[in-house]
């Protein structure tokens, strides 16, 4: 041991006495916070960053959510504007029809969800604020192909998997630090 | 620590010295036994320690090297990842580098919303590390208790921010979201349960005679040896220096906030315990100033939301939500350096950017405080016994992904 001054130790029946009755304090009121998810699960509030999609005709196909996410989990992909406004697969070689006006071209962004990491920087660069948020966010697949939608798969977006659990929602509590309620 | 030292092989484990030495090398680690995702090499005689090497770099993820290669507004991810537990410090500390930089100073209400969640960040930081300390001491109680109560406050940040542990919550120029309605209110309960499970707190775990016994006296480090060793954050504060950047240098709103750097006299592993429960309070003291106090005004600074289109100010109108311009995108400051310095949960994050001109950082450098702590286990340990390593490395509350960046 060094030569330090030693302090001197409290050890007394109390301090064990007192530790022993908190403990059993706890053992016949415990105060659990654990949420019994899948039975219940938590309805996120709407601020929540979970899963989301693209407005399909508020995008105007800009790049810059792909320049800016962080993790490059965002790809653009060609796609061809129809007469309904709505865009379309690019058809390589497709006959035109003479004298038709060739289809306007332009890109759509697309998620692999295998390497999105939420910031949301994406959503937030956006010139247009096309992208549609939702909190669904405990969502995983089952092979490493369905990360990576396809646009016309990346457009729906995810269904909660839990949707059919007790939603309930936390509330701090004095007793317990969070209580979890009934979602109104 | 002397780096010419001969360095103790993996392969001299159990192995006896030659000719009169009666020390053996131990490996303890890297397959977290306990030790982080480090090892630590130590030399024994019997059971008594007398040499500790710490071999880190295990969880090093080149954080500067990517941030060198990527526009400025994707290192906030980046180094927020690497400091799991105190995320809102590191990417307040990477921002205020790079503000500095472009010159944005941001408003006084962003000023107090950085200060908020920095301060909600250090509760989080601080039960995470006394809830390690409790697993590392055998007490799993404190772990689950701790760990149980970081969930209300990482509540909190998911209210402000939509993420609860990798907020990016802090940008150039001020903070994405607007603090909620009803956060106010649900921030005070939280602190009101946290105030009352102190008793508890020191009752089974603080007070408690058995961790007294194995942490009194255990690794003790006095004021100067603390100071030429270069320890930084509660550790330093623990062995008696009341030095803390939000006072030295203050940053985000930390000037007008009126608070107390709690310090102890004896730098053992008990008074690092106790100094994490006292910096706790004080958080609160202080989260409770910014909600009184909070300024009104925009939380991004008029330089960027100048910059906006008309459909993202109509955004900010309506959801209080800062959408990003497209100068984000697109930065290339001109060539300047620049440093900033933040409190962290575990000491001082300090960060330097060099810029050139171009659209990535010239240079990303940024020291972390577990780093700094490092310093502790080549000589702490040292002179005692085997069973005390665990109060003397779950005291330090070292973070190796954060000290290998």
């Amino acid at each position: 041991m060094k030569d330090k001054e030693k302090r001197k130790l409290r050890g007394d029946v109390e301090g064990n006495a007192r530790a022993l009755a908190t403990g059993f304090k706890y053992l016949v009121e415990p105060n659990r916070m654990t949420l019994d998810y899948p039975v219940e699960s938590m309805k996120l509030a709407p601020n929540y960053r979970g899963f989301f999609t693209v407005d399909d005709k508020k995008c105007i196909g800009c790049s810059m959510c792909e320049m800016v996410c962080p993790p490059e989990a965002i790809t653009m992909i060609p796609r061809v504007v129809s007469p309904t406004g709505e865009t379309l697969p690019v058809q390589e070689g497709a006959s035109q029809e003479a004298g038709a006006k060739p289809a306007k071209k332009t890109k759509r962004p697309v998620v692999n969800w295998g390497r999105c990491i939420y910031c949301y920087f994406c959503f937030d660069i956006c010139p247009v604020d096309a992208f549609v948020r939702s909190n669904v966010h405990d969502l995983a697949y089952y092979n490493d192909a369905d990360y990576r939608p396809s646009y016309e798969g990346y457009l729906k977006l995810p269904e909660d998997p839990v949707k059919k659990s007790k939603k309930v929602v936390p509330r701090p509590d004095m007793k317990r630090g969070i209580k979890y309620e009934p979602a109104p | 620590m002397n780096l010419n030292e001969k360095v103790y092989d993996i392969s001299e484990a159990g192995s006896i010295e030659p000719e009169g030495d009666r020390t053996i090398a131990l490996q303890i680690g890297p397959s977290h036994p306990g030790s982080g995702h480090m090892r630590i090499k130590t030399r024994m005689d019997g059971d008594i320690i007398t040499k500790v090497d710490a071999d880190i770099g295990f969880v090093h993820r080149t954080s500067e090297w990517l941030s060198e290669r990527r526009q400025f507004i994707k290192a906030i991810p980046i180094v927020e990842r690497i400091m799991l537990p105190d995320t809102v410090h590191a990417n307040l500390a990477y921002v205020l580098a790079l503000e500095k930089i472009l010159n944005i100073e941001p408003p006084p209400r962003a000023q107090y919303l950085r200060s908020l969640a920095a301060e909600i960040n250090r509760i989080t930081s601080h039960l995470y590390g006394i809830g390690i300390f409790g697993i590392f001491l055998g007490s799993s109680t404190v772990y689950m208790w701790a760990f149980g109560d970081r969930e209300p406050f990482i509540d909190l940040m998911e209210m402000l921010t939509g993420a609860r542990i990798t907020n990016s919550y802090i940008v150039p120029g001020g903070v994405r979201w607007e603090m909620p309605k009803g956060f106010k209110e649900k921030a005070e309960s939280t602190l009101q349960y946290m105030e009352n499970r102190f008793n508890d707190y020191n009752d089974i775990w603080a007070k408690n005679p058995v961790v007294e016994a194995r942490t009194v006296n255990v690794g003790v480090v006095d004021r100067n040896r603390a100071i030429s060793l270069g320890v930084v954050g509660p550790n330093l504060r623990a062995s008696g220096v009341d030095y803390d950047t939000r006072k030295a240098s203050p940053y985000a709103a930390y000037k007008d906030i009126d608070f107390e750097v709690p310090k102890m006299n004896h730098g053992d592993s008990y008074d690092r315990l106790l100094i994490r429960i006292e910096e706790i309070k004080q958080s609160i003291r202080i989260i409770r100033q910014i909600l009184k106090d909070m300024p009104e005004g925009k939380i991004i600074a008029d330089s960027i939301y100048s910059q906006l289109n008309p459909v993202m100010k109509k955004v900010f109108e309506q959801e209080q939500r800062v959408m990003f311009p497209a100068f984000f995108n697109q930065m290339r400051p001109a060539a300047a350096e620049s440093i900033a310095r933040v409190e962290a949960g575990r000491g001082e994050i300090f960060f330097y950017l060099k810029t050139n001109g171009d659209k990535y950082p010239y240079r990303f450098r940024w020291v972390t405080p577990s780093f700094r702590n490092l310093a502790y286990f080549s000589d702490v340990a040292v002179g005692y016994r085997l069973a005390d390593l665990p109060a003397i490395y779950g005291s330090i509350d070292y973070f190796p992904p954060e000290a290998d960046r």
